[in-house]
């Protein structure tokens, strides 16, 4: 009795949290001109919409050049930092790793206002690039507990082996330690990627009329417009976060994105 | 002899080797961890560095693999000077704690890594690592990862892939300590067999004094960051040079007496009013100096009657391999471990405790 | 890069902390100049008027109006009915994960994290369609024969909203708390004759409170700042803290006044979080958060 009465429990938890999904999916194929649960009839009209949709396309563009370079700066600066932490002393380490995990105690939306006044005072005009900066912020901290994460599971011994065994400092590092943060900088990557593809509360500050990424434009669609368009769109997001989700559980684990594992964390 | 270093022959004593460590000395952290120690090894020799923890004979490891660099001092490897050498320049097998296997790899790419890194052409390669690892019973295991292997068989691929690059030294930091008893006895018995066969120079370190008992030719043991006593096994244990030497391997009894001239076979010294022998390590001590022997329980005979402590029996136990018997004596209580089959005295009664002068050490105190 | 691979670790040479910083420059130059510099420069604004004379007067017009002091309050409101909601069905979830296989549990914790790698912008917009006129709730309520009221654009669907991301941070490590306790504990007390209400209401909730501390803070200041799912759900009739910073900076354009406010918000949050770190790290802390 307890036991079918968990189960009844958890399953409406699980519909709970799949439930705007859900029916964001099984909307976007209705034939009606407004947004329905349960759809009526089944259509892909509103899937050929997006496409026709020229200032979507081009948003999208602009979110995935620019996730895509966050991803890759991430995982560069992220290694680097990373190893510089683990494995140095420098003037300034212990406030660097203060930043690092102060920095997700911030709210975004100071993050982005925060942004847009320091951009203005520099005379910094809103452009991919200063998205991609600030995207950064939010995207740094990930892969250097990430790569930290792996560094600590990795055996120093192994790099001595590998060094007495006749390898070259830079062949140590490849053969030894770069395999061992392997599957955290891959997992962060598309970490980094996914939230700078999604980001819409720093965007909302960076972006001007002409430049809007694709959370800001489906933001500013929704205010005008009650089409099934945005469910389609939606859709292909979900599909898009999928795969970065399969990819990063088989890196990382998703959980231990979001420090879920204790051993990381010590 | 053949003194060829590239190919050795498996079974000919390989003629290089030889370590000499001259003043070396190690800070870490502000802290002197190793303090001029002084050593040398013979060609094809098995010596271990043998001391509680953080008594520097792991930092004296690191050393001569050269992931620590030495402060002061020389170290050199048949008469090269290797003070300053970077560890993969250095041609040494060094087998860790850890294992240290690389994950990712297969254990035929593990004990490949130091034949590709010497750019060994594969075909070659290949013949080699296939011997090695048939050579350290591991055979049909090539194709696996470290996590599919057990412990002791991680341990054997560590050591192949130390011995593949058929090393100036092989150096093993503390490699059966991760092991159960069974096993650990079992793979150092096969370590020192497979030593002895291809001859290579080896380190170990090891804080198992019963370990470094059964596996060296040379033991040298360490404390505070020198060395106590280098010396073979049996000199070690049955004439300790140091007070700490005597306590830190097995048990021991320390009577204090003064020095009373040389002996037939031995130096005298009177201990509470008898005259006992034992020799003397290093130097003789000056007659009426203040001296120390220590004696195993092994070498104490008791008897009825004869020269030597006497005293009461005060307790004795059967141990299984030997009988313990704690005899109160005018020096104090000495404690003597009998052969199974010996004669037990019974408690209370008076013996004589008795040893060969070269059983038994006596030190300056 | 050739310098990353050296092992001896040997006494604190310059040329060592050189590589150090060189390799951490990177992040350090990302920090200074992207994190630091715009949280400073948002400070000083605060106390700026709009011509740049220093003046306190954006705070005492916030701290001093009844209308701003009500949107604070709605504010921390709004986050502690979250932080309720999280913990009442974020607790016997975690309890209910505590015992199945880990095959199972990593499943559903999977399940748990979904909603925070979906965009949120499409999360928010399922909400918006989930609680709409014609959503799956309205067509429920229509069949049963109940005029379905507005659940949109108020309190309760930003509620909703808000539990729905914010679940995960609760969950995880309240499971940790969990996982913690001696499994023998609760069987010792049931042995000593304690009845399973009584096992659990002296033994498992006392010692999971950790866990319930760390999730709540996370979710209180996670939601008092969040501010993407409260504008699509709640619409400009939920006043909330984020919504004021936003319109102030793009709308009304006066940015003193919304640094103002932004602070407000980073010392509600981000000082409920500190202070809870640190009180973390003088106890033995074994609580999980960014």
């Amino acid at each position: 009795m307890t036991r079918l009465l968990g189960r009844v429990f958890a399953a409406l938890v699980g519909l709970f949290l799949v439930a705007p999904v859900l029916v964001t999916v099984a909307s976007s194929l209705t034939t009606t001109r407004y947004v329905t649960f349960p759809p009526q009839g089944i259509t892909l009209h509103w899937y050929a919409e997006v496409f026709r949709k020229e200032e979507f396309l081009s948003s999208f563009a602009l979110s995935a050049g620019v996730a895509l370079a966050a991803a890759a700066v991430s995982a560069v600066v992220g290694l680097a930092c990373g190893l510089a932490i683990h494995r140095h002393r420098f003037p300034g380490r212990g406030a660097l790793e203060a930043v690092l995990s102060g920095a997700f105690a911030v709210p975004t939306i100071v993050l982005g206002i925060g942004l847009l006044q320091w951009f203005a005072q520099m005379g910094l005009a809103s452009s991919a690039f200063t998205l991609l900066l600030a995207h950064l912020v939010l995207t740094v901290p990930y892969t250097v507990r990430l790569v930290l994460a792996g560094l600590a599971g990795l055996d120093r011994s192994a790099e001595k082996a590998a060094a007495g065994l006749g390898a070259a400092p830079f062949l140590v590092f490849w053969h030894v330690t770069l395999p061992a943060v392997r599957g955290p900088l891959i997992g962060g990557a598309f970490f980094a990627f996914i939230t700078s593809f999604d980001d819409l509360t720093v965007a909302l500050f960076v972006v001007t009329t002409d430049l809007q990424t694709l959370p800001v434009r489906i933001f500013n669609y929704m205010q005008y417009d009650y089409d099934p368009t945005v469910t389609a769109i939606g859709t292909l997001m979900v599909l898009f976060a999928a795969v970065a989700v399969v990819v990063i559980e088989r890196f990382v684990g998703v959980a231990r994105l979001f420090g879920a594992d204790a051993e990381q964390h010590r | 002899m053949s003194t060829s270093t590239t190919e050795a022959p498996a079974g000919t004593a390989v003629r290089r080797g030889r370590l000499r460590l001259d003043g070396v000395r190690k800070s870490l952290g502000g802290k002197e961890v190793v303090s001029a120690v002084d050593l040398e090894t013979e060609p094809g020799e098995f010596l271990t560095l043998l001391g509680p923890s953080g008594c520097g004979k792991t930092t004296t490891l690191n050393m001569v693999a050269g992931h620590l660099t030495a402060d002061g001092g020389v170290i050199e490897v048949d008469g090269r000077d290797i003070t300053g050498t970077p560890p993969h320049r250095r041609s040494m097998g060094m087998v860790f704690q850890s294992y240290a296997l690389f994950p990712h790899m297969t254990i035929a790419d593990n004990v490949a890594f130091g034949l590709r890194m010497r750019k060994v052409a594969a075909a070659e390669r290949r013949r080699q690592v296939d011997e090695v690892i048939e050579m350290v019973g591991l055979g049909g295991m090539a194709g696996r990862h470290p996590r599919q292997l057990s412990g002791g068989q991680q341990q054997r691929a560590a050591l192949a892939r130390a011995l593949v690059i058929q090393p100036d030294l092989l150096l093993l930091d503390e490699p059966f300590s991760n092991l159960d008893a069974q096993l650990r006895v079992r793979l150092r018995e096969e370590v020192v067999a497979l030593q002895r066969r291809i001859g290579t120079t080896t380190i170990l370190v090891t804080h198992d004094q019963e370990e470094a008992l059964a596996v060296s030719d040379r033991i040298a043991v360490m404390a505070d960051g020198v060395i106590h006593q280098l010396d073979r096994p049996s000199e070690i244990y049955l004439r300790p040079g140091t007070d700490f030497v005597a306590q830190f391997i097995g048990e021991v009894n320390a009577l204090d007496g003064t020095a009373a001239g040389p002996a037939a076979d031995g130096y005298a010294c009177r201990v509470a009013g008898v005259t006992v022998a034992a020799t003397p390590v290093g130097e003789p001590p000056a007659e009426g100096a203040d001296v120390r022997v220590y004696v195993r329980p092994e070498v104490v005979r008791v008897g009825a009657g004869g020269n030597g402590l006497t005293g009461s029996v005060r307790e004795t136990r059967f141990l299984g391999s030997r009988i313990r018997c704690v005899v109160t004596t005018q020096a104090g209580t000495v404690t003597a471990a009998l052969p199974f089959d010996a004669e037990v005295p019974e408690v209370g009664a008076e013996v004589t405790c008795a040893w060969r002068p070269s059983d038994a050490s006596l030190t300056a105190r | 890069m050739a310098a990353v691979g050296r092992v001896a670790d040997g006494a604190l040479s310059r040329s060592r902390w050189r590589t150090g910083l060189l390799l951490a420059l990177p992040a350090i130059a990302i920090f200074a100049l992207l994190f630091i510099a715009p949280l400073f420069t948002l400070v000083a604004n605060s106390f700026r008027t709009q011509t740049g004379a220093f003046t306190l007067g954006n705070y005492e017009r916030f701290l001093g109006d009844p209308f701003y002091r009500g949107v604070l309050w709605n504010t921390l409101k709004v986050a502690a009915m979250t932080t309720i909601g999280c913990l009442l069905i974020g607790y016997p979830f975690a309890l209910y994960l505590r015992g199945r296989s880990p095959r199972v549990r990593n499943w559903l914790a999977l399940l748990l994290l979904s909603p925070l790698l979906i965009s949120m912008v499409i999360r928010a917009y399922g909400w918006l369609v989930v609680l709409g006129p014609n959503g799956p709730v309205a067509s429920v309520l229509k069949w049963i024969g109940i005029t379905p009221p507005q659940l949109l654009y108020n309190d309760t669907a930003v509620l909703i909203g808000m539990v729905h991301v914010m679940l995960a941070y609760m969950v995880l490590p309240l499971m940790g708390s969990l996982d913690r306790i001696d499994p023998t504990l609760v069987p010792a007390a049931k042995g000593l004759g304690a009845p399973a209400w009584t096992c659990f209401w002296r033994i498992t909730l006392p010692l999971s409170a950790p866990g319930m501390l760390a999730g709540a803070m996370i979710v209180f200041s996670l939601t008092a700042s969040s501010f993407v799912t409260p504008a699509i759900l709640g619409g400009p009739k939920v006043k909330l803290m984020p919504y004021f910073v936003y319109t102030q900076a793009t709308t009304t354009l006066d940015w003193p006044y919304a640094a103002a406010i932004g602070f407000v918000l980073v010392v509600v949050t981000t000082g409920l979080l500190l202070g809870y770190a640190r009180l973390l790290r003088r106890g033995n802390g074994d609580v999980v958060f960014g």
